[in-house]
């Protein structure tokens, strides 16, 4: 399959409208006292399109936007504050669509479809194990230095619409790559307590019991309705950074060319649309090959001769060493975990 | 920086510059220039920087500090100096003729009454400075780090809240404190019905009532979110449930009108409170304050 047929967005496209995650954001620095022309410099977001609700913004704007916010409201609940305004907030139809759904499974599925709608920013794919559902989180664009507070926001507005959701706040678990802030009392009074620091991957986990758990507001005809409206939208299906990730997932050792060759591009036009998203060819084969031993190792508890043979490494050394390297423990350490 | 108060001074931004064009007519309507040679330029560097840095402390006191008593003093003791420097500077430029003479003599009088204006005007700031420690009391303990002041509620972050905590432990016969969290029930729900701008503004209020609450020596510092810390001295477990019981209390009491409607809503308020204990960190206290009251709330 050529991996261009579907629509694909890229950090300059403008996609995102503006009187959502931006509009949220710049109200938040506003009502802190921030001025809003430096909150606005270097953007080019101009804040009569956003009060006009048409304008619409390029990932990249929003991310200088973030710069601009994290370095001028004082604190460190800027983004977990924005986090808690964002749902259901000004999104549409996919607010209602989730708002409607029956549980967390029927939520998680919407969003596996429709993510750029509410969440542009990120991509994640799931696996069970015995007791847990697994949901692994990748950046779909090349956020860079504002991937923390990326998380940070949507890991806050995912606890927070649950908790609308199901009534209650439900029990998630969290692994951040990120090592233990010193503003941990936002982490643990916005996400709770079941928190890990300087982990291999950024996962959410929560037990396999909550996916069935109803949903207050469930109505599956409003949930419909709202559907097609999403369907009808002409909007783009996957992040460029994402979608080469799943071209790569299955297929960790094809080389750049072949890649590129998919994509309907030269090597050198690959590469440098991919360094333009702040991301190395060899950085996601490596970021995947790490997903994928810690898939085989922790979770399929696979030994070590099985999962090297999976992912196609030639001797049990070689795969020792990339495990050590990719995550900083051996299998066996892993597989303990 | 933020400019707003000067719009509210206009009375002694024309008092300075009344200094400014006097200097300037007299110096130069009643001297005579003198020729490039004749100029001291590293004289002109040092009474000139004299001069424009005391035009800068002005502007800094009218830009930080509101219109009254303090303020004026302040203003017109640096005035006179002001004026006294400038006279000073320019003379570097004229040449008086033998009518003007006087001028150079009495030029330093100005300067000197000033400086007895400002050194009343300083006594007075520090009384001020005294009345507004003590409307700080409960807001902070005995050291003042403005950068960790949390804009919504004015409170000190909890930054501040973990060196104080600290103090304590490292004190000698400090371990006998309590700490007590407090939070807010369903904050969420009330953002959600009446926007976030309302849920600042309960949250500035609760934090005003919190205070109210306290005894002098104690200490509410903002947590996260909808949670509030407070440091209790010398009080034991009971003391501090029975504290923590009266600002729950009077939330429960408070009748906040939110602005779309005139019927008023109320709140209520959950709890934790530990004493700390022997070879207690700071991190360790506080997170079984925390766990506490995630237990009482059940989350």
């Amino acid at each position: 399959m050529q991996a261009t047929q579907r629509p694909m967005v890229g950090l300059e496209d403008k996609f995102i409208k503006a009187h959502q995650l931006a509009a949220s954001l710049i109200d938040l620095a506003m009502s802190r006292g921030v001025d809003k022309n430096p909150l606005m410099r270097g953007t080019r977001i101009f804040y009569q399109d956003i009060k006009a609700g048409s304008s619409q913004l390029s990932a990249d704007q929003v991310l200088r936007l973030v710069a601009n916010a994290k370095s001028q409201v004082g604190g460190y609940d800027c983004s977990f504050q924005l986090g808690r305004r964002l749902f259901p907030g000004n999104y549409g139809a996919i607010s209602n669509a989730l708002l409607n759904s029956r549980n967390m499974q029927d939520a998680l599925r919407l969003l596996h479809v429709f993510m750029l709608h509410i969440c542009p920013f990120m991509q994640g794919y799931s696996y069970r194990d015995a007791k847990q559902y697994h949901l692994v989180i990748n950046d779909t664009l090349g956020c860079g230095e504002q991937w923390q507070f990326i998380v940070e926001t949507y890991f806050t507005a995912l606890v927070a619409a649950t908790k609308l959701l199901l009534g209650r706040r439900l029990p998630f678990h969290f692994d951040f790559p990120f090592t233990r802030p010193r503003y941990i009392q936002e982490y643990e009074t916005n996400l709770g307590f079941r928190l890990n620091f300087s982990q291999p991957i950024l996962r959410i986990r929560f037990d396999l019991e909550w996916l069935k758990a109803p949903f207050n507001q469930q109505s599956q005809s409003l949930k419909w309705h709202a559907v097609q409206q999403l369907k009808q939208q002409h909007f783009p299906y996957q992040g460029f950074v994402a979608a080469v990730r799943d071209n790569l997932r299955y297929k960790r050792n094809q080389s750049l060319q072949e890649t590129a060759a998919l994509f309907a591009m030269s090597p050198s036009t690959f590469k440098r649309k991919l360094q333009q998203h702040g991301v190395r060819f060899q950085q996601l084969q490596d970021e995947l090959g790490l997903q994928q031993a810690i898939y085989l190792l922790q979770i399929k508890r696979l030994n070590n001769e099985d999962s090297a043979s999976l992912m196609e490494f030639s001797d049990i050394p070689n795969f020792r060493r990339a495990v050590k390297r990719w995550t900083g423990f051996t299998p066996q350490q892993l597989r303990l975990d | 920086m933020n400019f707003s108060l000067l719009a509210r001074h206009h009375r002694l931004i024309s008092l300075v510059a009344a200094c400014l064009s006097l200097s300037i007519s007299l110096s130069f309507g009643l001297g005579e220039l003198k020729s490039w040679q004749q100029i001291e330029w590293l004289d002109v560097l040092g009474e000139g920087s004299v001069a424009l840095l005391s035009l800068v402390w002005i502007m800094a006191i009218l830009a930080s500090r509101p219109p009254g008593k303090v303020t004026t003093a302040l203003v017109v003791g640096l005035s006179c100096f002001l004026f006294s420097a400038l006279l000073d500077w320019f003379d570097e430029f004229v040449h008086y003729q033998a009518a003007a003479e006087g001028l150079s003599v009495i030029e330093s009088v100005p300067a000197a009454f000033g400086m007895f204006i400002m050194s009343y005007a300083l006594y007075q700031w520090h009384q001020e400075q005294l009345a507004l420690n003590r409307q700080l009391q409960r807001r902070e303990v005995g050291w003042r780090e403005h950068q960790q002041i949390d804009f919504i509620t004015q409170l000190y972050r909890v930054d501040y809240m973990r060196g104080q905590i600290d103090m304590q432990l490292r004190s000698k016969d400090g371990s006998d404190f309590s700490i007590v969290m407090l939070d807010i029930d369903n904050f969420d729900g009330f953002n959600r019905r009446f926007g976030t701008g309302e849920g600042d503004r309960l949250l500035r209020e609760m934090s005003e009532l919190i205070l109210m609450n306290l005894r002098n020596t104690d200490l509410a510092c903002r947590y996260a979110g909808d949670r509030f810390i407070l440091l209790l001295p010398n009080t034991d477990l009971s003391q501090a449930q029975e504290l923590a019981q009266q600002i729950k209390t009077a939330i429960g009491h408070l009748a906040f009108k939110p602005a779309q409607q005139g019927t008023a809503v109320y709140q209520t308020l959950s709890f934790a409170a530990e004493m700390a204990r022997v070879n207690d960190g700071v991190e360790t206290i506080i997170s079984r304050v925390n766990q506490q009251l995630n237990a009482a709330k059940s989350l």
